[in-house]
């Protein structure tokens, strides 16, 4: 267990709650550089918490979260900020915040007390606002944006802050399906330029679709961990979500697809 | 040749000098500090605070100037390296000069104080005249000038008041400071009570001096000396490297907990100090001039939307500040109908239209 690996994140008999009881127990995990890692289960699973706990946001009540091998609790928040960067499900907008302004402040953990602009600053809020094809909307307020526009907007954000590792928070709620689709095609290609990802998703088949590696949670542990077609089977999904179903390869790509037996009522 | 055009620019983006290509963005000017730093300002911030320090300085020299003992602006020079007439220079060193100092610095002091809450409970009423932080300051140093003159210096009973208001509300809301709502329902019960203690303080202690107890009760600038301006800028100066140091995460804040955190700010850092910060602030400006009402929750609005830029901005909230107690204070001073009247009248009659606006939008908004 305390052999030397090369993960870039690890959580180690994480327990995590709010209050005396937990909602993840003794979660031990490990993700490797590059890997594009998709959190799934029912609600209420933990998969949330986990995530946030990754991210530092979670104190844990009990074992330890390590980046690159060195305990997260020992490190500055800053410090932090500068290696992984976390899209948090439903952030407050500030009043009267521009799209421009928004990404800016994801920038903060590279500056200091004298030094709060660069040209690498401007450099990483230009690309961050090119990759999410916002660079149109940076001087339109926030609060005026699309649900779409504006989770692309958040995403710039977390893209300035310029992490080898980005963690999401189920970036694609509330948008219709061609942007949760958009979306997740700007993390495929972030991925493949070589960033860590790990992103708590809700629907299995884009969890599949997407991910190198799924894990699906269920009460607080994990109870698989693998490729998305060793996943997501039947009977897992019968298991954990309780919903009976086959699953079948995606036509278009070969990644499972679950199509579940209920069928519609009648009249 | 248009061709060989487009081909020259392609070119060039080709290979860009990152230096060259990477300025600041429009609108944005970049301070250069040699090889330690680079601020960004914002032309628009910039030309605002230069507007309202041009206006703070003419109200200034209006308030020295006006009257049958205006001292004239030629002679200020001269008076200011200990020349000029005697009576000018009594005029200016006992009377209007520490008065408008001390005007001025509660003015910055409340406008800071007042960004700083609001940034940190995420709402325009979370300021510290709506929360109880003025009005326990004031319970404070009333009990401290009048019950026991001289056991407590009445600016330390100033922040032990603030703070054992801020403590109350902590307490009452059950959660700390984490939900604007409640900090704000239980802030205004923790205001009145203040507020019912200094009236019984002053009634029970001190029936005839009425006059003079109008700082304790409203706020007032009569009669400040060189004392009351020390406590004030001193306290101004302690904070300033602190603000220098909050002024960005305290931004990052307002975006929740859990994105400030991961955006490498520490919220509950952040809002600890800050808050130490405005219960300071707060008590100094008390301490020297009374609960002057309503500016630390005006200005900071007032400057967030002359800025325009989404966001605090502490520097722009002191200077609105500064230049409402300035001209507040002419008013009392000049205005035949507020002439005699402390200044926090004043500030209490344009503050409170300004509250009822406030609690109309935030209970449509569904925030309250």
């Amino acid at each position: 267990m305390s052999a030397p690996s090369n993960a870039v994140l690890a959580a180690r008999s994480l327990t995590l709650g709010y209050g005396a009881d937990p909602v993840v127990h003794g979660v031990d995990l490990e993700i490797d550089p590059g890997e594009f890692t998709v959190v799934v289960g029912p609600n209420g699973c933990g998969k949330s918490t986990l995530l946030k706990a990754l991210g530092r946001v979670n104190r844990p009540m009990s074992g330890q979260v390590m980046l690159h091998g060195r305990d997260l609790r020992t490190r500055r928040t800053k410090a932090v900020a500068r290696e992984l960067a976390l899209l948090p499900q439903s952030p407050v907008v500030p009043d009267g915040v521009t799209v421009r302004s928004l990404v800016e402040r994801g920038r903060f953990a590279h500056h200091t007390l004298l030094r709060q602009w660069s040209p690498e600053d401007e450099q990483a809020i230009a690309e961050a606002l090119d990759l999410t094809a916002t660079a149109d909307l940076a001087e339109v307020p926030l609060a005026s944006l699309s649900g779409g526009q504006r989770q692309r907007a958040w995403v710039a954000m977390v893209l300035a802050q310029d992490t080898g590792v980005l963690l999401l928070d189920e970036p694609t709620t509330y948008l219709d399906i061609a942007h949760q689709y958009d979306l997740l095609q700007l993390f495929a290609r972030l991925h493949r330029r070589g960033r860590t990802v790990v992103a708590v998703l809700h629907d299995l088949a884009q969890a599949a679709r997407f991910a190198t590696r799924l894990i699906m949670m269920d009460g607080g542990r994990v109870v698989a961990d693998g490729a998305p077609h060793e996943v997501v089977t039947s009977d897992l999904v019968g298991e954990v979500f309780g919903l009976a179903c086959d699953v079948v390869p995606d036509p278009r790509t070969g990644t499972p697809l679950v199509i579940p037996h209920e069928e519609p009522v009648a009249g | 040749m248009s061709r060989q055009t487009t081909l020259a620019s392609r070119t060039q983006q080709a290979q860009p000098a990152p230096e060259a290509e990477y300025g600041p963005p429009p609108g944005v000017l970049v301070l250069r500090l040699g090889r330690v730093g680079a601020l960004p300002i914002r032309h628009r911030s910039l030309t605002v605070w230069l507007l309202i320090t041009a206006a703070v300085l003419g109200a200034s020299a209006v308030t020295l100037t006006i009257g049958d003992l205006g001292i004239s602006l030629t002679q200020l020079p001269s008076l200011l390296t200990g020349g000029g007439e005697a009576t000018d220079r009594f005029v200016l060193s006992r009377l209007r000069g520490p008065r408008l100092l001390v005007g001025v610095g509660v003015g910055a002091a409340l406008g800071v104080a007042g960004a700083l809450f609001q940034a940190v409970t995420r709402n325009p009423l979370g300021s510290p005249d709506v929360i109880g932080l003025g009005a326990g300051a004031g319970a404070g140093a009333s009990v401290a000038a009048l019950i026991a003159p001289g056991a407590v210096p009445v600016p330390l009973g100033a922040l032990l008041g603030a703070g054992i208001a801020i403590g109350l509300v902590t307490l009452s809301t059950g959660t700390g400071l984490r939900h604007p709502g409640r900090i704000i329902v239980a802030g205004i019960g923790v205001s009145a009570m203040a507020q019912a203690f200094t009236h019984f303080v002053v009634a029970f202690i001190a029936r005839d001096e009425a006059t003079s107890l109008a700082t304790y009760l409203n706020g007032s600038l009569t009669a400040r000396d060189w004392g009351h301006a020390g406590i004030i800028w001193g306290a101004l100066l302690f904070c300033l490297p602190v603000l220098l140091y909050l002024a960005g995460p305290v931004r990052l804040g307002e975006m929740g907990d859990e994105t400030s955190q991961t955006l490498g700010a520490p919220a509950r850092t952040t809002r600890t100090v800050a808050v130490l910060m405005s219960v300071l602030l707060s008590a100094a400006a008390v301490s020297v001039a009374g609960p002057i009402s309503f500016v630390a929750l005006t200005a900071p609005q007032i400057a967030r939307r002359m800025a325009g830029a989404g966001g605090p901005s502490l520097v722009l909230s002191a200077a609105v500040g500064a230049l409402l107690i300035v001209c507040a204070d002419l008013v009392v001073q000049r205005v035949p109908l507020g002439e005699g009247l402390p200044v926090g009248i004043v500030t209490m009659a344009l503050g409170g239209i300004y509250l009822g606006h406030l609690l109309i939008r935030e209970w449509r908004k569904g925030t309250l």
